[in-house]
C-alpha cells in the first residue's frame, strides 16, 4: 500500500494498536537512563583523561607525534551526516516505513562505515609514526578514548545495518516506529561524545 | 479520582500472558520478575555464605596466626600447608570485601527485592522491560563465575584490596590474571547492574497504577527506586575506572602508573582514587538506601502506626542522593590534595549527615505511641536502627579531616563502615526476608528460630565491629596480616582475639538461619495466607501468597498512602486495623495521612 | 679512633635501634601523644565521643521507653507526624548540627590553616629540620641533607627504617615513593600523611619529648605490608648534631657517584 493511499483512508493514529504509544514512551524512557548511564562513563573517561593532562609536564610529550586536524575533522563531518540522515529517515517514516527512510537509513550506514575507516586510517598514520600503546599517558590516552569511541560507533553500525534491512522489506512493514526512534538517539549520543572528543583529543 | 477509563487502559497496556511451561522458561530463563527476584536471592544468600567464610579466616588469623585452618586449609591452602601466609591474607580481605558489597548485599537487596517487589508494590503485572531483567540476572551470574575463575589461576586471586588502589593493583603491583579476572568480574556485574537500573528507574517512572502517585508508593520503593538512579549514573564511573585499570595491566598503557615505572613521567595512581570513590561513596547509600526504605516500612507495620513524616523521610531520601557524589573525597583526604579541596569535601560530608539524621529520627519517632509487634522482622528492623545509628555517628569522626589524619586506614574506619554497611544493610536484607518470606513462598519462617537467629546476629555484629572500632580507635591500621610486629598494637592482642571468637560465635548462629531456610522451603507445607501480617500495601492485599504469575486479577486503582494504619474509623466499620492502599474506604479515609 | 672502629660502633648502635622496641601501650585508649600539636586531634576525638554518646544513649533511652510503653497493649495513635513532633525533630538534628557538626567545622579549618597545612610557614623557621622520605615495598628510606643544607650532594645521610629528629624542633618531612601508594603513620605523633609515586607530600610535626616511637605504613602495599615497620628516634638537641655530623663524614667518606639507585633525592620542593 502506498503512502498516499493510506494517508487517504484512515488517520495514522488509528492503525496503531492502544499502548503503542504507551510502551514507546517507556521505551523512550528507558532509553533516556541507558544514555545517561553512558554519559557518565564517557564523562569519567574525560575527566581522567583531564586529569592526567594536568599532571603532565608537557602534552603531547616533545618525542612523540601531534595528532592531526584533518582527517578527523572530516570524520566530524561523516558523523553530523550519519545524524541528518538518522534524521529525515525518522521524518520519513509516516505509519511504516517508506522507500525513503530506506534510502535515508542506507545513507547513514555507509557514513557510519566510513567514519570507522577513516578512524582506522588515523589510527594506522599515527601507529606508522611510532605512537605505540605502551609510550605513557599521551598514547594511553588517545586510543582509549578513540578506542570506546569507535567500538560504540561499531555497535551503533550494526544496528543501523539491521534497521536497513528491515527498511527495505516489502513495504517496509518490518520497521517499527520505536527501534528507529532509539537507535537514532543512540547515533546522536555517539556523535555528541565525537564532537567533545574532537574538540579535547584532537585541536586541544 | 481515578477513572474507570483509566483503569481500562491500565488493564490494555498490561495484558495478562499465559505462564510458560517448559522447566526452562519457568525456572532458568524466566522472564518474570518474581522467578528473577527468587534466583537473584538465592545467588546472594550463597556468596554472603562465602563471603563469611573469607570474613572468618580473616579472624582465624588474627586468633590462632600460623596455625592451619580447620578444614579449608586442606582444601585451599596446599601452597603453604593449610595455614595462611601473607599472600593468602591479603586475597582473603580483597575477596571478602569485593564479594560482600558486589556479589551478596547487592544481589539480595537490589536484585532480589527490587525485582520482587516493584511491580507488585506499584500495581503492575511486571517490570517495564522482562526480557532485558532475564539479561541482567544472567550477566550477574556471568560476574560471579568470573569471580570464582579467580580463585583458582595460579597466582591466585586479586590482593589489592577491595579498593583496588593502582599501582598495586597494576601488573607491576599485583602480577597475574586473577586480579584481572577479578577486576572484569566487577565490570560485568557493573552492566548487569546498569541494565538492571534501566528497569528500574522505567518501571516505577512508566508502571505504576492508576492513583499510585509518587507519596503514595511504599518507602521501600523510594529507596530501591533512588538506588537505581544512583546506580545507573555511578557504576559507569566505576566501569570507567575497570576498564582504564585493566588497560594498564594488560595492553600496557599508563594512566595509573607512575613512580620507577612511569614512561615519560607516567600516569596518576590518584585519578583511580577520584574514579572509584566518585562510584564509592554514591555506592554506600545504594547499598543502604533500600534498606533504609524497608526499615521505615517495617517499623510503620509492626508499631501499627503511620510512618512518622512520611514527605521528611522521602525528602531525606532525596536528598542523600543528591548530596551523595559531593562528599567522596572524604575517603582521599590524606592523598595530599589541597587543604581547600578537603575543607570542601568536608563541609559536604558533614552536611549529609542532616539528611541522614532525619531519617533515623523519624523511624524511630514512628515507634512513639504505637502498638508495637516484636516478631522476627520488627527485631530485625529495630536492629537495624540500632546498629546503624553507631555507623553512622563514627562517621563523624572520618568526615572530618583533622581527626581523620589519626584515624584513617586504622581499624576504625573497617568498625565504622561494617557497623553502616554490613550491619546496617544485612540486618536490613534479614527484615525483608523475614517479612517478604511468606509473599515469595507462601509460607512464613519459623518464628522462634529467627528470633533466635535475630539475636546471634544482632550481639554478635556488635561485638564484632565494637572490637574493630576499639582497636582502631588505639591507632591498629588496616589490612595488617600479623598486626603485633608493631610494639604499638601488642597489648590489644587479647582484645582482637575476644572479636575474632565472637566472629565464629556470629557465624555459627547463621546456620540457624540457614537451616530455617531450606527447612522451610522445602519441608514446610505452604499455607497460602495472603496477608498473615495485616498489611497495607498492594502486594499484601491485591496479591496472593505467592503472587499468581500475572500478579494481579486487576489492576489495582490506588487511593491512599502506604501506611494507614489504626484508623479508629477503619476500626469501627471493619474491625481491623489497616486499610490498604486501593480499598474503597470509610467516608473520609481516602486520602494520605495529613500531620495533625 | 679510627675511621674503621668508628663505623663500626656506630654500625652496632644502629642495628640496635633499628630494632629497638619501643614502650608497648596499654591496650585501648589513644596511644601517647608526645607531640607539639596532636592535643588539637586528640581534644576533638574526645569531643566527638561525648558528644556522640550522649546522643546515642538519648536515643536509645527513648526507643526503651517505648518498647516499655508502647508495646502490643498500647493503643496505637492514628498520626504520621505533628508540627510538633516534627518542630522536636527538626530542631534537635539542627540543633546537633550546629553544636557538634559546627565546631568540628570551625575547629578543623582553623587546625588546617595554622598547624597541620602551614608547610610554607614551617619551611621558613630557622630551626626546622627538613628530611625526605622515600617510601618503597617495604621499608622506609630517609634522606638528610647534611651540613651543606642541599640535597643530592654527598654528604647527605641516607637511613633505612631509622629517622632521627631533635626534640622540641619543627620537623618537615617530604614523602615520596617509587613503586605503590604507602602511608607514613607516626602513631606517637597524631600525623599522617599517604606517599604517592609520581608526587610529593608534605607533613609536618614537632616532638616534645626524647625516647623511641613507631613509624607504621597505613596503606596495603603488597605481602608486607605488615612488616613496614621503622623507629622515630628523638634524640636531644646537642645528641642529634652530632649524630648528623658523624653519619654525614661517613656518607662523604663512602659516597659513589656511580651508584644511580642511592641517588634518588630530588631538589627541597616548596609546598
Amino acid at each position: 500500500m502506498t503512502r498516499g493511499a493510506a494517508q487517504g483512508m484512515v488517520s495514522p493514529a488509528a492503525l496503531r494498536p492502544a499502548g503503542a504509544s504507551r510502551r514507546e514512551a517507556t521505551a523512550f524512557i528507558g532509553m533516556v537512563v541507558f544514555l545517561a548511564s553512558w554519559t557518565m562513563l564517557f564523562a569519567s573517561l574525560f575527566f581522567a583523561y583531564g586529569l592526567v593532562r594536568t599532571h603532565a609536564t608537557a602534552w603531547p610529550p616533545a618525542d612523540q607525534p601531534r595528532l592531526p586536524r584533518l582527517l578527523p575533522g572530516l570524520n566530524t563531518l561523516v558523523a553530523v551526516g550519519a545524524s541528518l540522515a538518522l534524521e529525515r529517515a525518522g521524518r520519513t517514516w509516516r505509519d511504516v516505513a517508506s522507500h525513503a527512510t530506506a534510502g535515508w537509513l542506507a545513507l547513514a550506514t555507509v557514513l557510519g562505515a566510513a567514519f570507522l575507516a577513516l578512524q582506522a586510517s588515523v589510527w594506522r598514520s599515527l601507529w606508522g609514526e611510532g605512537l605505540r600503546l605502551d609510550g605513557g599517558p599521551y598514547p594511553s590516552a588517545f586510543y582509549a578514548l578513540t578506542g570506546l569511541h569507535a567500538a560504540h560507533v561499531l555497535v551503533g553500525l550494526v544496528a543501523l545495518g539491521a534497521l536497513t534491512w528491515r527498511a527495505w522489506r516489502p513495504a517496509g512493514e518490518a520497521l517499527e516506529r520505536t527501534p528507529l526512534r532509539l537507535w537514532t538517539m543512540y547515533w546522536h549520543f555517539v556523535g555528541a561524545v565525537w564532537l567533545i572528543l574532537y574538540v579535547a583529543v584532537y585541536l586541544a | 479520582m481515578i477513572t474507570a477509563a483509566e483503569l481500562k487502559a491500565a488493564e490494555a497496556s498490561q495484558p495478562i500472558h499465559a505462564e510458560p511451561t517448559s522447566f526452562w522458561r519457568k525456572y532458568v530463563f524466566s522472564i518474570d520478575h518474581k522467578m528473577i527476584g527468587r534466583q537473584f536471592l538465592w545467588a546472594g544468600l550463597i556468596f554472603l555464605l562465602l563471603g563469611g567464610t573469607l570474613a572468618m579466616m580473616i579472624r582465624w588469623q588474627w586468633a590462632f596466626p600460623g596455625r592451619k585452618v580447620p578444614l579449608l586449609g586442606d582444601l585451599f591452602l596446599h601452597r603453604t600447608g593449610g595455614v595462611i601466609g601473607p599472600a593468602e591474607y591479603q586475597q582473603l580481605f580483597t575477596a571478602h570485601g569485593l564479594i560482600m558489597v558486589f556479589f551478596a548485599v547487592t544481589p539480595v537487596l537490589i536484585g532480589a527485592f527490587g525485582n520482587f517487589l516493584i511491580p507488585l508494590q506499584i500495581g503492575a503485572r511486571d517490570m517495564a522491560f522482562p526480557k532485558l531483567n532475564m539479561y541482567s540476572f544472567w550477566a550477574f551470574a556471568l560476574s560471579q563465575v568470573l569471580v570464582l575463575a579467580s580463585f583458582f589461576v595460579t597466582l591466585g586471586t586479586g590482593g589489592a584490596g577491595w579498593t583496588t588502589y593502582p599501582p598495586l593493583s597494576t601488573s607491576i603491583g599485583t602480577p597475574g590474571s586473577g586480579q584481572s579476572l577479578m577486576v572484569l568480574a566487577i565490570f560485568v556485574t557493573g552492566v548487569g547492574s546498569t541494565m538492571g537500573a534501566v528497569n528500574y528507574v522505567t518501571t516505577i517512572i512508566r508502571l505504576r497504577a492508576p492513583g499510585m502517585t509518587y507519596l503514595r508508593l511504599p518507602l521501600t520503593m523510594w529507596g530501591i527506586w533512588l538506588t537505581a538512579i544512583l546506580n545507573a549514573l555511578f557504576v559507569p564511573v566505576l566501569g570507567s575506572a575497570g576498564l582504564l585499570l585493566l588497560f594498564d595491566r594488560d595492553f600496557g598503557t599508563q594512566f595509573f602508573i607512575a613512580g620507577a615505572a612511569g614512561v615519560r613521567g607516567g600516569g596518576d595512581p590518584i585519578v583511580f582514587q577520584h574514579l572509584f570513590w566518585i562510584f564509592g561513596h554514591p555506592e554506600v547509600y545504594i547499598l543502604i538506601l533500600p534498606a533504609w526504605g524497608i526499615v521505615g516500612d517495617v517499623l510503620s507495620f509492626f508499631a501499627r502506626k503511620p510512618h512518622h513524616w512520611y514527605k521528611g523521610s522521602v525528602g531525606a531520601m532525596v536528598a542523600v542522593t543528591v548530596l551523595s557524589a559531593l562528599v567522596y573525597g572524604h575517603h582521599m583526604f590524606q592523598t595530599g590534595m589541597s587543604p581547600l579541596l578537603g575543607e570542601g569535601f568536608m563541609f559536604f560530608t558533614l552536611i549529609i549527615s542532616v539528611p541522614s539524621m532525619i531519617i533515623v529520627m523519624n523511624q524511630v519517632f514512628t515507634l512513639w505511641q504505637g502498638s508495637i509487634r516484636f516478631v522476627t522482622p520488627m527485631l530485625f528492623a529495630l536492629g537495624t536502627v540500632i546498629v546503624f545509628g553507631v555507623g553512622g555517628l563514627t562517621g563523624l569522626f572520618l568526615g572530618d579531616i583533622s581527626m581523620d589524619l589519626y584515624l584513617h586506614d586504622t581499624m576504625f574506619v573497617v568498625g565504622h563502615f561494617h557497623f553502616t554497611m554490613a550491619a546496617g544493610s544485612v540486618l536490613g536484607a534479614m527484615t525483608g526476608i523475614y517479612f517478604w518470606f511468606p509473599k515469595m513462598f507462601g509460607k512464613q519462617l519459623d518464628e522462634r528460630l529467627g528470633k533466635i537467629h535475630f539475636w546471634f546476629t544482632s550481639l554478635g555484629l556488635t561485638a564484632v565491629f565494637g572490637g574493630q572500632l576499639l582497636v582502631g580507635w588505639a591507632g591498629q591500621q588496616r589490612r595488617l596480616y600479623d598486626p603485633y610486629q608493631y610494639t604499638f598494637i601488642q597489648g590489644l592482642h587479647g582484645l582482637n582475639t575476644w572479636t575474632s571468637m565472637f566472629a565464629f560465635t556470629l557465624f555459627a548462629g547463621q546456620m540457624v538461619f540457614i537451616y530455617n531456610f531450606f527447612k522451610t522451603i522445602f519441608f514446610t507445607a505452604p499455607t497460602n495466607v495472603q496477608n498473615p501480617w495485616g498489611i497495607p500495601t498492594l502486594e499484601w492485599t491485591d496479591a496472593a501468597s505467592p503472587p499468581a504469575y500475572h500478579n494481579f486479577d486487576r489492576i489495582p486503582g490506588v487511593l491512599r498512602g502506604p501506611h494507614h494504619l489504626s484508623d479508629p474509623r477503619v476500626e469501627e466499620r471493619l474491625e481491623r486495623d489497616f486499610l490498604g492502599q486501593a480499598e474503597p474506604g470509610p467516608e473520609g479515609a481516602t486520602s494520605a495521612v495529613e500531620p495533625a | 679512633m679510627t675511621g674503621r672502629r668508628l663505623l663500626a660502633a656506630l654500625g652496632a648502635l644502629a642495628a640496635a635501634t633499628a630494632h629497638a622496641a619501643p614502650l608497648p601501650e596499654k591496650g585501648f585508649g589513644l596511644p601517647l601523644d608526645v607531640s607539639r600539636d596532636g592535643h588539637h586531634i586528640d581534644s576533638l576525638l574526645w569531643f566527638t565521643l561525648a558528644a556522640i554518646v550522649a546522643i546515642y544513649l538519648v536515643v536509645l533511652g527513648g526507643m526503651a521507653w517505648t518498647f516499655l510503653r508502647h508495646g502490643r497493649t498500647h493503643r496505637a495513635a492514628f498520626s504520621g507526624g505533628s508540627r510538633r513532633s516534627i518542630g522536636l525533630l527538626v530542631g534537635s538534628i539542627a540543633v546537633i548540627a550546629l553544636a557538634v557538626d559546627g565546631h568540628l567545622f570551625v575547629a578543623t579549618m582553623r587546625d588546617m590553616n595554622e598547624v597541620f597545612w602551614n608547610f610554607a610557614e614551617v619551611d621558613q623557621r630557622p630551626d626546622v629540620v627538613r628530611i625526605e622520605v622515600n617510601a618503597h615495598q617495604w621499608a622506609w628510606v630517609a634522606r638528610y641533607a647534611g651540613p651543606d643544607g642541599r640535597f643530592g650532594t654527598e654528604d647527605d645521610v641516607i637511613t633505612t627504617n631509622d629517622i632521627r629528629v631533635p626534640v622540641g624542633q619543627p620537623v618537615l618531612i617530604q614523602l615520596a615513593s617509587t613503586d605503590v601508594i604507602h602511608s607514613f603513620y607516626l602513631p606517637n605523633l597524631r600525623v599522617k600523611r599517604d606517599a604517592v609515586p609520581g608526587m610529593i607530600n608534605g607533613l609536618w610535626f614537632q616532638a616534645e619529648q626524647a625516647g623511641q616511637y613507631e613509624i607504621a605504613c597505613a596503606q596495603h602495599c603488597g605481602p608486607n605490608h605488615y612488616k613496614m615497620r621503622g623507629v622515630l628516634t628523638v634524640l636531644s638537641r646537642e645528641a642529634y648534631q652530632q649524630w648528623l655530623r658523624e653519619f654525614s663524614e661517613v656518607a662523604v667518606r663512602g659516597y659513589d657517584p656511580d651508584d644511580q639507585e642511592a641517588h634518588w633525592g630530588w631538589p627541597w620542593r616548596s609546598l
